[in-house]
């Protein structure tokens, strides 16, 4: 019995005791249990859930509202019903149905101008062999990036103004009479799309140089023994590469069709413009918080939430679909 | 009744059941070694003990206190990760001192207790380095300064050298064995490698798929396993099973392997199991080319010989099975080229039941 | 990367190209900001005239004489840096324990948690009912309700905890072993290995905070309360609709325009001085963000 004195068997006492701990425990005495030990992960987490809570679902109830005829004085609870009233409204109303197609028109010229800048601006740092020239171009075109709207704005503004901006300026050099852009409606989608471009381009590169860093080099080095040139390698090598990339990105911003950066619309915008302009957003910020009309506002802001979260959670099913990994 | 005592032991993830009641007991100052193949609850077990796991049900008590809903903190173990979790924020002194820092000893003690480690493992020219500067060795040690600089009942390894190249996994190896030898702290260590758990332990437990398959001291297992996991597990290569089943012959109970009968040790309750499956086990080590004294010859077609020095692999076949021979090369392996006749010895030979899987062996002891 | 030598004639060629147009492209990022500088120094009437171009026309610095003696400047001024800081300061006190909270996979429900958080990624009530809220929770016209009420949002939480969840699980362990509690794990051991992600976070929320406009001109209306994007939006467009200012002023040596970009320039040094900085970060910091749920 040499092996089963070296197996040395527990004795009845330690086997006791397992018995008394082996006693299966309810599930209201497991999470007593839990919270003596996991406490303080709660109450980290406390605060910030009270704050989503507080800041952005308690406005979700207060979207009611929308279905209301909401006054101040008897508050988001005590006003009375008067169900689809609002929407009603809202589409026999001729600026709000104008508003949703310059919503839709001012995306849809970002998509198509705004979209490829910073895939190209991309291929094309790809191509640049200097690198502290690289880096020196890289730093300055993100810069704008970070340049609040107003400022952003107040440059335009400048630049466009009818006597003393330079664009007028350097139109005069060439005969051309001075043109007051601003309050032209169809010069407002021009100028706000290439805002945006110059705003924006240089700093959306950044994810398609990333995608560009990860192609395998290999891939090139062997392009180069079979003899192809640079522009033949940038087709067939570096952009079906990043295709994946570029389609997600693509399919974000058709999620995102619905956003418009209103609050440099805001800025940009005069009553002269409205025609070109004037988007969902802005609508509903001067028909709620400027005229007080809070409950058609808001029935506005409620319609424009359940397309873009359509649009929204159907980009995020296709993106899962190109990715295998979802985009949050 | 005081050291590690697992009793009953299990562990559930939801319905999955990943350890199923295991008994235990590990003496003061023993350095026991988890050993088994990916998957098998050595982990599991381990951080069961550490209390990083909860405990799904049975007891844990260590030094007689039963541990299962303590804390790691208050259970006094210290363990040593795999990936050795050192902050690479801080350098070697402060990860070294960090759980004492944390305890809220006084300065001056951490700071002894600091360099009286770092003593220990030479790393005294180390201590203002940050662990990115270190060597996978180096890294190595801090991380067992942290475990000791606590003086823990219990010191807990997991997987400690995997990250190590075969080399200096020799040599911690080797470190470790002497820290154990000079700190005399109950050590209990994980590893899927079977000449780790050799070389380290005084005792290794052996298992497979939630349970022990045997505990006992490394030459037990090498020389008794019982079963034909642990004969497959245990040894490097591993031991050849040979499939065959159970005769009656004149002077005692027989094996047919092949085309051959193998005289079994005289064994009364083998005697009328005529028919019965059965697995022939040899270790590749007891195979010799040339008769030694009471061997036996086997005829096999060889297939391929690997030569690692001193020693020579010998991959042939015997019968349709794949049978492997570690032989003595004598400094030549021309000469081995030509084998088509091995000898065995059949009282170092290992019976087991081909259905369960156990020794025969042993019972035939009994 | 390539090696010129290498390269023949067509792609040498093609590599000069592609440097010229990036070129371009980089001068016409930056021309914009020189133009308001050049504006910014030149006399009002040099610039009403549209005489400016690349250098300051009859250099004077009467713009900025007349807005740093604007009290209301200075003001707005001390307001952004109060936004900015006491905004970040508030905005990590609630993300990095949420955040770190999130990332452990023994806190029950996270799941639920996880989707409380990123569904408001998706959908937003809006805001009329995000102003009527202000207005309920009494945060109208104060400094502090633009302080907390912008102080989270899901994207960081989510940037963050996916740094946290790379954190090999046995850095916790350990210090759990050590004795740390669940603070001084988070404190000690996670904050420190994140720098990188919760200095780009720092990094949006600065942005952010710095840039803040619309709810700012929403929510305030003190005029000792107001942030400088404010202050410089009421200037501009005080200025461009006042026709008796130009006349006045052009006389004192400077005009609407000179003034617009003088403001345009003092708001604008600030982030040209952090700029250098926070550049090494936010090249990842974008990338950190975006995939994983």
């Amino acid at each position: 019995m040499t092996v089963q004195e070296k197996e040395r068997p527990l004795s009845k006492s330690e086997v006791a005791i397992s018995d008394e701990h082996s006693a299966t425990i309810g599930p209201f005495e497991a999470a007593v249990e839990h919270l003596k030990r996991e406490w303080q992960l709660y109450l980290m987490l406390l605060p910030m859930i009270i704050w989503f809570a507080v800041f952005l679902y308690k406005p979700m109830y207060g979207l009611q509202i929308a279905f209301k005829d909401y006054s101040i004085f008897r508050g988001i609870a005590g006003s009375p019903w008067v169900g689809l009233e609002h929407f009603e409204t809202l589409f026999a109303n001729d600026q709000f149905l104008r508003a949703i197609k310059n919503t839709i028109t001012i995306s849809a010229l970002n998509l198509l101008f705004g979209f490829p800048a910073p895939i190209i601006l991309a291929l094309m740092f790809n191509e640049v062999l200097n690198a502290s020239y690289k880096r020196t171009a890289q730093t300055i075109v993100y810069l704008p990036h970070f340049i609040s709207s107003v400022i952003i704005a107040g440059i335009v503004i400048t630049a466009f103004s009818p006597t003393a901006g330079i664009v007028n300026t350097v139109m005069g050099w060439f005969g051309l009479d001075p043109v007051y852009f601003l309050t032209q409606p169809e010069w407002f989608r021009p100028i706000f799309i290439g805002t945006g471009i110059w705003q924006e381009a240089g700093f959306g590169s950044i994810v398609f140089l990333a995608a560009i860093a990860g192609v395998n080099p290999s891939l090139y080095e062997s392009a180069v023994v079979d003899g192809a040139n640079r522009w033949q390698m940038m087709w067939k090598i570096t952009i079906p590469s990043i295709l994946p990339t570029i389609l997600i990105m693509l399919i974000i911003r058709i999620g995102n069709i619905m956003e418009v950066s209103f609050e440099l619309v805001i800025l940009l915008y005069q009553p002269a413009t409205y025609e070109t302009a004037d988007v969902v957003n802005t609508w509903i910020y001067r028909q709620g918080l400027q005229s007080g009309q809070y409950d058609l506002a808001a029935a506005a802001g409620l319609f424009n939430a359940i397309v873009a979260f359509v649009l929204v959670m159907t980009a995020n099913t296709l993106s899962r679909r190109f990715s295998r990994t979802s985009l949050w | 009744m005081s050291g590690v005592v697992l009793s009953k032991i299990v562990k559930k993830y939801g319905a999955l059941q990943v350890v199923h009641g295991i008994d235990l007991r590990i003496d003061p100052k023993e350095f026991v070694v988890l050993v088994g193949p990916s998957g098998c609850g050595k982990s599991t077990t381990l951080r069961m003990i550490a209390g990083l796991e909860a405990i799904t049900g049975g007891a844990l008590t260590i030094d007689d206190r039963v541990v299962n809903k303590v804390a790691p903190k208050d259970r006094d173990v210290a363990m040593v990760f795999q990936n050795y979790a050192l902050y690479p924020h801080l350098n070697v002194a402060d990860n070294i001192a960090f759980g004492l820092r944390i305890r809220k000893v006084p300065k001056a003690e951490i700071k002894k207790a600091v360099h009286e480690v770092a003593e220990i493992l030479g790393l005294t020219d180390y201590l203002a380095r940050r662990p990115s500067d270190l060597s996978g060795g180096q890294r190595q040690r801090v991380a067992m300064g942290r475990a000791i600089v606590r003086h823990p009942k219990v010191f807990l390894f997991d997987e400690p050298l995997s990250n190590l190249d075969a080399k200096l996994r020799t040599q911690m190896r080797a470190e470790i064995k002497r820290l154990h030898k000079r700190l005399g702290v109950t050590s209990i260590y994980v590893t899927h490698d079977q000449v780790e758990a050799m070389t380290l332990a005084d005792r290794i437990v052996v298992m497979n798929q939630g349970v022990i398959e045997q505990i006992g001291t490394p030459m037990d297992l090498f020389n008794n396993p019982a079963n034909r996991f642990v004969a497959g597990f245990i040894g490097s290569p591993p031991m050849n099973q040979l499939h065959g089943f159970l005769e009656a012959g004149d002077s005692g109970p027989l094996a047919q392997v092949g085309r051959i009968k193998v005289k079994l040790p005289k064994s009364e309750s083998l005697r009328h199991e005529t028919g019965r499956p059965v697995i022939l086990g040899i270790r590749p080590e007891h195979v010799t080319v040339n008769e030694v004294p009471g061997s036996f010859p086997i005829n096999v077609n060889l297939d391929l010989v690997e030569t690692l020095g001193s020693e020579a692999l010998l991959h042939t076949d015997f019968d349709g099975m794949s049978f492997v021979a570690r032989v003595e090369t004598l400094g030549d392996v021309g000469h081995l080229t030509g084998v088509d006749t091995l000898h065995v010895r059949p009282d170092l030979m290992k019976l087991f039941d081909a259905e369960t899987g156990r020794s025969l062996s042993l019972e035939a002891g009994a | 990367m390539m090696n010129w030598n290498l390269y023949s004639r067509g792609d040498k060629f093609f590599a000069i190209m592609v440097s010229i147009l990036i070129g371009m492209f980089t001068v016409a990022t930056l021309y914009p900001f020189i133009y308001i500088a050049a504006v910014s120094f030149s006399s009002g009437f040099a610039a009403q005239a549209g005489k400016v171009v690349l250098t300051p026309i009859d250099a004077t610095l009467e713009a900025y004489g007349y807005i740093l003696k604007d009290p209301q400047f200075w003001i707005s001024y001390r307001n952004t840096f109060i936004y900015t800081i006491g905004g970040t300061v508030m905005s990590l006190a609630f993300i990095i324990p949420g955040a770190y909270a999130l990332s452990r996979p023994q806190l029950k429900g996270r799941r639920f948690f996880n989707l409380f958080i990123a569904f408001t990624m998706w959908f937003n009530a809006g805001l009329i009912p995000f102003f009527l809220n202000m207005r309920d929770l009494n945060l109208l016209d104060s400094m502090f309700g633009i302080i907390l009420a912008f102080a989270v949002n899901a994207f960081n939480v989510i940037l963050l905890r996916n740094f946290f969840e790379a954190i090999p699980k046995s850095f916790e362990e350990a210090a759990r072993m050590d004795g740390a509690n669940d603070f001084q794990v988070l404190w000690k051991v996670f904050v420190p290995l994140s720098k990188p992600a919760i200095a780009t976070i720092t990094l949006f929320c600065i942005v952010s905070r710095w840039n803040g406009f619309f709810w700012a001109m929403v929510l305030l209306q003190s005029e000792d309360k107001i942030p400088l994007q404010v202050f410089l939006r009421h200037t501009i467009s005080n200025l461009s609709d006042d026709d008796e200012f130009a006349i006045v002023q052009t006389a004192a040596g400077f005009s609407a325009e000179t003034v617009t970009a003088a403001i345009i320039v003092c708001s604008i040094v600030p982030v040209l001085i952090v700029y250098p900085f926070i550049q090494k970060y936010f090249e990842k910091g974008i990338l950190l963000g975006g995939v994983k749920e």
